[in-house]
């Protein structure tokens, strides 16, 4: 292996003037050597990147650092700057100087490339060979462009947009056309100090984690034993028995959950029967009824997931090499031995991914109690109640009363602490390490 | 000796099966008794959940299904179920599309960006939904794609290849003898995928069809912020504002956008549970 250093040298060295041109102007060392259609596409990337950043790319990278100087004033007719707006293109502009360097990069490097190859006489790769590479050696490539656009600009950049509003003042009074500013962590430091919020989040937090475990466990176990029932040789008429559990996975989600919410209500048909039974309506999903509000989420929750997993399962039984049974038959090997031996292993080995994600899932599943309960505020909590969880505060905070920052700076807690445990768990499991078991 | 232990066995085996039928009795009955309470109730002529006996509504007419599509000056169901229709197809396509490709290319392709890729995609997962809210609504006006149905396909399409774990999942559980076969055989990447890989992958394609439809079909927070004009409300957030004295329209308008999927499924549950690699590789 040579250093960065050596490499470096030896290019210096052996570089023809036109490769080192497309340092200055990109695409010149396509040129020199016939590949003319990618020296071409080289040049126009850059031309596009220098009228970018002279129309607003410049603007937009003062504009992330200083969140806007002029301050509007509707008398003077003064428009004033925009700060979110201001930081938000001022990363979309980072992102297009990220992608630049590294086409930039792209382009020496193949321009050093194709030099030697012509040097040892090999044929140079016209644009219509790098085309139909792109359908071979570097299919991936193709394929990953679309989704990796698409997840930059609609999950990456909102997301970091609001991990810098966390070091923002952004929020409560300080919003456009008020000036942002930037401030550290002090949004990190209020969370600590102030007992405004210290409480509720503890006590949100430890409800929260109960929630995901228990949930999870509950809706994982009862969805695998389900597929493993339908599964079975002497059920007949699997379609049929498959079709309830699918017609509950049908239903969306919101709707189960205020259907339930009816039903548990005062005036709903559980009370009813009771009443008319001789007792006293019960406030099942009540501001004082904890634990059952909590054990009707769990229950219905359960209801809501099962089937997919189920038929996740399905999928995934079906799936199986039958081969390795028909073996362990000839080796002998009981019912109970296969399942263990076999189905279990190869399901949670397909399965992980699934288990972790219901686990996100539910620690951050923000329907179940917002439709079973409501925004409801109790005492001992800072807006928030006894069934909410994290998420459930951080909407409450964040979009129902503009707490801005400081749910973007709990948002990054919840994300250090859910990532933390799932990274460990994900990196630990047998479908990470080792990916070809059952293939 | 021998007439004993199969008699022992298959007294097992009866009992077995009584078991397991009495279980499947009982899950049959969780699952479908609340849609049996909703679909009656939808059907009550009353139309308030007071004058219910007990469960069920004491006289049954279809005057609330009239009402839904006719009665549109108010609540005007029939354009927010199209709207739904349009957004959920869309972001269908495009999120089973993007998704199945992503999946592939990660279970099968050994490449420089792939595990900082997989990492990363998990970090961004973990970050709560709706953290970037915010954000995504700016980001909507920039593009001047608020009140348009487009803005949120978009959405739905591009968040979608994130959740392309379950689907490597299952593209890692096909056999790679098969892909190598066809490359002894001169077959390119391209050619591997649409022809072998693809059509393996049906009861996925399925699968991931159905989770993408499902998802913008009932979600309702995005179109919630934004879709603002109540002519472009989507299902769910038109019956979110349906009062609670409208307690069978609400259940009628449930029911009717329950049919679709419902109607869906029972067309493709062949494909999703076939045995897939069974011969496909001999030996």
């Amino acid at each position: 292996m040579k250093s960065n250093r050596e490499k470096i040298r030896e290019f210096l060295g052996n570089a023809s003037a036109p490769v080192k041109l497309s340092f200055l102007i990109m695409g010149s060392g396509h040129f020199r050597y016939g590949a003319r259609g990618k020296g071409l596409i080289y040049l126009l990337i850059e031309i596009s990147m220098i009228v970018y950043l002279i129309r607003r790319g410049i603007s937009d990278i003062i504009g992330f650092f200083t969140l806007g100087t002029v301050h509007a004033d509707a008398w003077a007719g003064v428009e004033g700057d925009n700060s979110v707006v201001m930081m938000l293109m001022g990363i979309f502009a980072w992102i297009v100087v990220f992608a630049f360097v590294f086409l930039y990069q792209q382009n020496v490097r193949s321009a050093y490339d194709l030099q030697k190859r012509v040097e040892q006489g090999l044929p140079v790769p016209t644009l219509k060979d790098d085309l139909a590479s792109l359908l071979d050696r570097k299919f991936y490539m193709l394929v990953l462009a679309l989704p990796v656009i698409g997840v930059c600009i609609f999950n990456v950049l909102p997301i970091i947009f609001m991990i810098l509003i966390a070091f923002t003042n952004y929020g409560g009074t300080i919003v456009p056309p008020e000036l942002v500013d930037w401030v550290g962590f002090d949004n990190f430091k209020k969370l600590v100090v102030l007992t405004k919020f210290a409480p509720t989040f503890g006590k949100i937090l430890s409800w929260n984690l109960l929630w995901a475990v228990l949930s999870t466990t509950l809706n994982y176990f009862a969805g695998i034993g389900l597929a493993l029932l339908l599964n079975k040789e002497c059920v007949r008429g699997k379609a049929f028995w498959r079709a309830f559990p699918v017609l509950a996975y049908a239903i969306p989600g919101f709707i189960t959950l205020l259907a339930f919410k009816f039903m548990f209500s005062y005036g709903g048909p559980i009370n009813q029967m009771i009443i008319s039974h001789g007792g006293t309506a019960i406030g099942f999903l009540d501001l004082d009824a904890k634990w059952s509000a909590r054990i009707i989420g769990l229950l219905v929750n359960c209801w809501i997931s099962v089937p997919s997993i189920m038929l996740l399962a399905t999928g995934h039984l079906s799936n199986r090499d039958k081969s390795l049974y028909e073996a362990a038959r000839i080796d002998g090997a009981g019912k109970f031995a296969q399942f263990w031996k076999l189905t279990m292993p190869f399901m949670i080995f397909a399965t992980t991914p699934v288990l972790l994600g219901q686990f996100i899932g539910n620690f951050n599943n923000f329907g179940i109690f917002y439709f079973l309960r409501g925004g409801l505020y109790m005492d001992g909590y800072f807006l928030a109640s006894d069934t909410d969880l994290l998420i459930n505060w951080l909407y409450n905070l964040s979009i129902d009363n503009n707490y801005y920052c400081i749910g973007a700076a709990i948002s990054l807690i919840i994300f250090l602490i859910t990532s933390a445990i799932s990274l460990v768990v994900y990196v630990k499991s047998p479908s990470y390490r080792e990916e070809d078991t059952f293939q | 000796m021998k007439n004993r232990i199969t008699y022992k066995k298959s007294a097992g085996n009866l009992l077995d099966t009584g078991i397991t039928y009495i279980i499947l009795l009982v899950v049959a009955f969780i699952f479908f008794f609340p849609c049996l309470w909703l679909i009656l109730a939808s059907l009550s002529k009353s139309g308030s959940m007071y004058s219910f006996d007990g469960f069920f509504p004491q006289s049954y007419s279809l005057d609330t299904f009239k009402k839904l599509f006719q009665d549109t000056t108010m609540y005007n169901y029939p354009k927010w179920f199209l709207n739904t229709l349009f957004v959920a197809t869309g972001s269908c396509i495009l999120g089973t599309f993007l998704t199945i490709l992503t999946a592939y290319t990660m279970s099968r392709f050994q490449f420089k960006a792939r595990k900082p890729m997989m990492k990363a995609t998990m970090v961004l997962g973990m970050f709560p939904s709706f953290m970037g809210m915010t954000a995504v609504y700016l980001l909507m006006t920039q593009f001047g794609l608020i009140n348009h149905l487009w803005g949120l396909i978009l959405i739905y399409a591009a968040g979608a290849p994130m959740g392309y774990l379950t689907q490597k999942g299952f593209f890692d559980t096909i056999p790679k003898a098969i892909d190598e076969a066809a490359k002894i055989d001169g077959a390119t990447n391209f050619q591997i995928f649409t022809k072998i890989n693809l059509p393996l992958a049906k009861p996925m394609i399925v699968y991931t069809a159905l989770t993408s439809f499902t998802w913008p079909w009932s979600d309702f927070i995005l179109p919630k912020l934004l879709l603002k004009e109540k002519n472009l409300y989507t299902v769910a957030v038109g019956l979110m504002s349906l009062d609670e004295t409208e307690f069978a329209r609400f259940a009628a308008g449930s029911v009717f956008i329950a049919l679709p999927i419902v109607i869906l499924y029972f067309c493709l549950v062949k494909n999703m549970v076939d045995s897939v690699s069974a011969g496909a590789v001999k030996g």
